[in-house]
C-alpha cells in the first residue's frame, strides 16, 4: 500500500486506493444551495455592556458634578471666615450693603481694595451634600460650688454602693473580694 | 464536466489554505465575523467550504438518503447558534461536532429501521457497490469511519481532513492507515494478496 498516495495523493498511485476512490466517489457530496426558511431567525448575541456602560457613565458624571459643586463652594466659605473671627458664615445685608454690587464697587476700590469680599451665599445647586447630624445638647456649665456638691454626691453614692456590695456578699457567704484586685504585683 | 466540477470543488476546499488568503487569519474568521455583523449572505461561503466535510461526517453515520436534509439542518443550526462560537478559527471542528450530535439525535428519534432479511440479502448483486463498501466502512470503529469517508467519498486529502475536522495530521494519518487495513480485511483483499 502506498501510504503517500493515501495521505495526500502524491507519489505513485495505488490501484486499490484509486478503485476505492472511484467506487465511493459516486456518493460524493453534490453541491446544493442552502435553503434558509423565510421565518428563520438568527439569535443575536445579547450584549449587556453598552447599557451598563451608559448607566455607569451617567452615574459617574452625576456624582462628579455634585462633588465638584459641593467642594467648589466650601473653600470660599472657609476663606471668608478665618479662625478667630466671629463673623457669621452667612452675612446679613445691612442698610449700607443694600446697594447693588455695581454701585458698591467704586467705594470698595477707593477705601480698601485688598480687603476680602464678604461671603454672600449664592443659590445652591447641590446634587449631593453632606449634613452633619445634630449633636445632643450639652449640659450647662456648673459653678465651682455646684461642682463640689456634685463630687460629694458621687462620693456618697460610691460609698453606699460599696457597703451594699459587702453586705450582699456577707449574706451570700462569699468571701469579701479583694478591693485592690486587678493591680500589678510589685517586685 | 464532472472533472471540472471536481476540480472546482477541490479548489474550493483548498482555497482557505492558499498562501494568498492565509496571510494573517484564516478565511473562516473573517466570514464568521461578517455573518455576526449582519451579513448573512456570507454564510453561504462557509456553507460551500464546509458542506462536503459535514456531508462526509453524516454519511459515516446515517443512511444516505437522509444525509442531504441533515446537512441543511446542521448548517441552519450553526447559523442560529453562530454567536456561541467563541473562537472563529475553530469553525470546522465546531460544525463537525454539530454534525456528529445531529447524527446521534437522528438515531434517538423514533424512526423505523428495516432489518436486512435473508431474502433481501440474496437479491443483492454479486459485485460490490458503493453502498455496500460504505456499509463496510460504517461497521469499522468510529475513529476510522469518518476519516475514510472523507478520504474516499469526499476525495479530501489527509491535510485537508486534519484542517477541516480539527484533528491532528498524525491522528488522521494513523486513522487512514489502520482504517484502510481493516477495510481490506473486511473486503477480503488481504487474503487475495500474496
Amino acid at each position: 500500500m502506498n501510504d503517500k498516495y493515501l495521505w495526500d495523493r502524491s507519489g505513485e498511485p495505488d490501484p486499490e486506493i484509486q478503485q476505492l476512490e472511484e467506487l465511493l466517489g459516486t456518493l460524493r457530496y453534490e453541491p446544493q444551495p442552502l435553503e434558509i426558511p423565510a421565518h428563520f431567525q438568527i439569535t443575536r448575541r445579547r450584549s449587556f455592556y453598552p447599557p451598563l456602560a451608559i448607566a455607569a457613565s451617567l452615574l459617574f458624571f452625576a456624582v462628579a458634578i455634585g462633588l465638584w459643586i459641593n467642594f467648589s463652594r466650601r473653600p470660599t466659605a472657609v476663606a471668608s471666615n478665618p479662625p478667630g473671627t466671629q463673623q457669621p458664615a452667612i452675612a446679613v445685608p445691612t442698610a449700607t450693603q443694600t446697594s447693588t454690587p455695581s454701585q458698591r464697587r467704586p467705594e470698595n476700590a477707593a477705601n480698601a481694595p485688598a480687603t476680602p469680599k464678604p461671603f454672600t451665599p449664592r443659590p445652591r445647586l447641590v446634587l449631593a451634600s453632606y449634613k452633619q447630624p445634630k449633636l445632643s445638647a450639652r449640659p450647662p456649665k456648673l459653678t465651682p460650688e455646684e461642682l463640689a456638691l456634685k463630687e460629694q454626691v458621687l462620693l456618697a453614692l460610691r460609698l453606699t454602693s460599696t457597703k451594699l456590695n459587702v453586705a450582699q456578699r456577707s449574706v451570700q457567704g462569699a468571701p469579701v473580694s479583694n478591693t485592690i484586685r486587678n493591680q500589678h504585683k510589685i517586685g | 464536466m464532472i472533472e471540472a466540477q471536481a476540480t472546482a470543488d477541490m479548489m474550493l476546499m483548498t482555497e482557505g489554505f492558499s498562501p494568498a488568503q492565509s496571510s494573517d487569519e484564516p478565511i473562516e474568521v473573517g466570514l464568521v465575523r461578517d455573518v455576526l455583523a449582519g451579513e448573512h449572505d456570507r454564510f453561504a461561503r462557509l456553507y460551500e467550504m464546509y458542506a462536503p466535510m459535514v456531508h462526509g461526517v453524516l454519511l459515516a453515520r446515517v443512511p444516505r438518503d437522509e444525509v442531504g436534509d441533515l446537512v441543511q439542518d446542521v448548517f441552519l443550526h450553526a447559523l442560529r447558534k453562530l454567536h456561541t462560537l467563541r473562537n472563529a478559527t475553530a469553525f470546522g471542528p465546531w460544525i463537525a461536532m454539530i454534525a456528529r450530535n445531529r447524527a446521534m439525535d437522528f438515531y434517538r428519534g423514533s424512526r423505523e429501521t428495516v432489518e436486512l432479511t435473508e431474502q433481501v440479502a440474496v437479491q443483492k448483486p454479486p459485485s460490490r457497490t458503493a453502498s455496500e463498501v460504505l456499509g463496510m466502512i460504517r461497521e469499522l470503529p468510529e475513529a476510522y469511519r469518518e476519516t475514510l469517508v472523507l478520504r474516499f467519498v469526499e476525495q479530501m486529502t489527509g491535510p485537508e481532513i486534519a484542517a477541516r475536522t480539527g484533528l491532528t495530521p498524525a491522528s488522521v494519518r494513523v486513522n487512514l492507515h489502520r482504517g484502510v487495513k481493516l477495510l481490506r480485511q473486511r473486503m477480503g483483499v488481504l487474503e487475495a494478496q500474496p
